[in-house]
């Protein structure tokens, strides 16, 4: 690192500003480029030991790896690559305000999520999965079995199309099961109503539903 | 009697030199320094928006994967990490390029200034035809489409529509940003090649520099979480 500080033959100061070493700056690169693949690495690896020892890895583990390493990531480029080390301090307080903005935010949100059924509890019976078909109409078709969702209705018209192959049933997946990751469909709904589509009882915008919408199929919200 | 000066007093006057080194600061700023310090206070102001606008999708991301974590756990398997990852070096090494390239501007070494924008350029079409080709147009043809638009037949669960939704913004706005990026290196590049940029004004250069930073930290984030956490 050298300042650039000599004034040139007109007695102007020149930019005062840190040059960065090329050592540095591909340094950072390198640190980058491992930490990618340390993160890659350790999804695999934990994908790895959980379908080979048929053990549950708590979801925290992941997500923690991950984001912690993508936290990493980005201290090495605001530091070196962005100069945030070398710079005016009042840049790295509009970063650091700006980085507490976006965890007030998640955290408020977190707190509402936690605690919204607590307080709405009656929400919670108008649950209907995979939304509400009626009430925003689909794009594709006019053929609308009320009541039924998006992805319900994408596996009937593809029977019906003879496309359906059932061995794509685990596409992409393999061998990994969701309901091996603790994941079961028995597990009762998280306590809150942020996606909840209330019964219509009005003719909707595009026509193309019946008017008494998609009412709540049986009395619990999945029908589990 | 006074002999003439050599040179004029003022360097905006001596045509002879580069245009970075005639650069003189707008009227309302002290001098070039100065300047530079305004620009570049103000692009982190900005930065500090963009931040906040890529934090509502993360917050959307944070929302629905705690109330449906089935379909997101389902839905990161439809994604192909190989991708992800290839998409995550291609980025990482055009922040590098960008780097060299503010320390090419600061030293004076115009040749590999303009190297390094024109292999941003093309680092940020890479990832763009990588995310367009192998991955976009893949999920619109098998229908992994957001909402109502859905026709993926093969769900695992009833929420992937909303899942795709968080997939499909997030990624959306972040291939915008780059193809504004894009723009903006193709920019710079054309003003380098007139020679206004070196080692007395690089500002432009150091203000689309730290956009592009900030969409390869964005990108940081979104590999991870998209295609990792399963």
């Amino acid at each position: 690192m050298s300042h650039a500080t000599e004034f040139d033959e007109y007695g102007h100061k020149d930019h005062g500003h840190v040059i960065v070493s090329l050592f540095t700056l591909r340094f950072v690169l390198v640190a980058l480029l491992f930490f990618t693949l340390a993160t890659s690495g350790a999804a695999w690896v934990e994908e790895l030991i959980a379908s080979t020892f048929h053990v549950e890895i708590p979801q925290w583990v992941n997500a923690a790896v991950a984001l912690s390493i993508a936290v990493v990531k980005t201290a090495l480029v605001v530091m070196f690559f962005m100069q945030l080390k070398y710079d005016n301090p009042m840049n790295t307080i509009i970063f650091l305000f700006t980085i507490l903005t976006v965890f007030t935010f998640l955290g408020l949100t977190g707190l509402d999520l936690g605690n919204r059924a607590t307080i709405d509890r009656i929400k919670n019976q108008y649950a209907h999965d995979g939304g509400d078909l009626s009430a925003g109409g689909p794009v594709f078709s006019s053929d609308v079995v009320p009541g039924e969702s998006i992805v319900e209705r994408a596996k009937r018209i593809a029977k019906a199309n003879g496309t359906y192959d059932p061995s794509h049933e685990h596409h992409h997946e393999e061998g990994v099961d969701i309901t091996d990751a603790g994941y079961l469909p028995e597990k009762p709904r998280t306590g809150s109503s942020s996606n909840i589509s209330r019964p219509i009882d009005r003719p909707t915008m595009g026509g193309l539903a019946p008017a008494h919408g998609g009412a709540p199929k049986g009395e619990p919200a999945r029908g589990h | 009697m006074a002999s003439i000066p050599a040179h004029p007093t003022s360097p905006a006057e001596d045509l002879s030199r580069p245009p970075h080194e005639r650069y003189q600061a707008a009227s309302h700023f002290k001098d070039r320094e100065h300047e530079f310090d305004s620009v570049k206070m103000g692009v982190w102001l900005f930065l500090a928006t963009e931040i906040l606008l890529f934090s509502g999708m993360f917050c959307a991301y944070f929302i629905f994967r705690l109330l449906h974590p089935e379909a997101f756990i389902a839905g990161s398997h439809l994604l192909e990490v190989k991708w992800g990852l290839i998409n995550t070096i291609v980025l990482l090494l055009s922040s590098y390029t960008v780097a060299s390239g503010v320390r090419h501007a600061q030293t004076g070494n115009l040749k590999w200034l303009k190297i390094n924008i024109a292999l941003t350029f093309l680092a940020g079409a890479a990832f763009l035809g990588i995310k367009f080709y192998f991955e976009y147009w893949h999920k619109i043809q098998v229908g992994e489409l957001p909402g109502k638009f859905f026709f993926y037949p093969y769900a695992r669960s009833e929420y992937e529509p909303l899942w795709w939704g968080v997939y499909w913004v997030a990624t959306g706005i972040h291939a915008s940003h780059v193809i504004v990026g894009m723009g903006l290196f193709a920019w710079l590049f054309l003003r380098a090649r007139r020679g206004e940029f070196g080692p007395g004004h690089y500002n432009a250069v150091e203000g689309v520099g730290l956009y592009w930073h900030i969409v390869d930290i964005v990108w940081i984030f979104l590999f991870p979480l998209l295609y990792l956490i399963h």
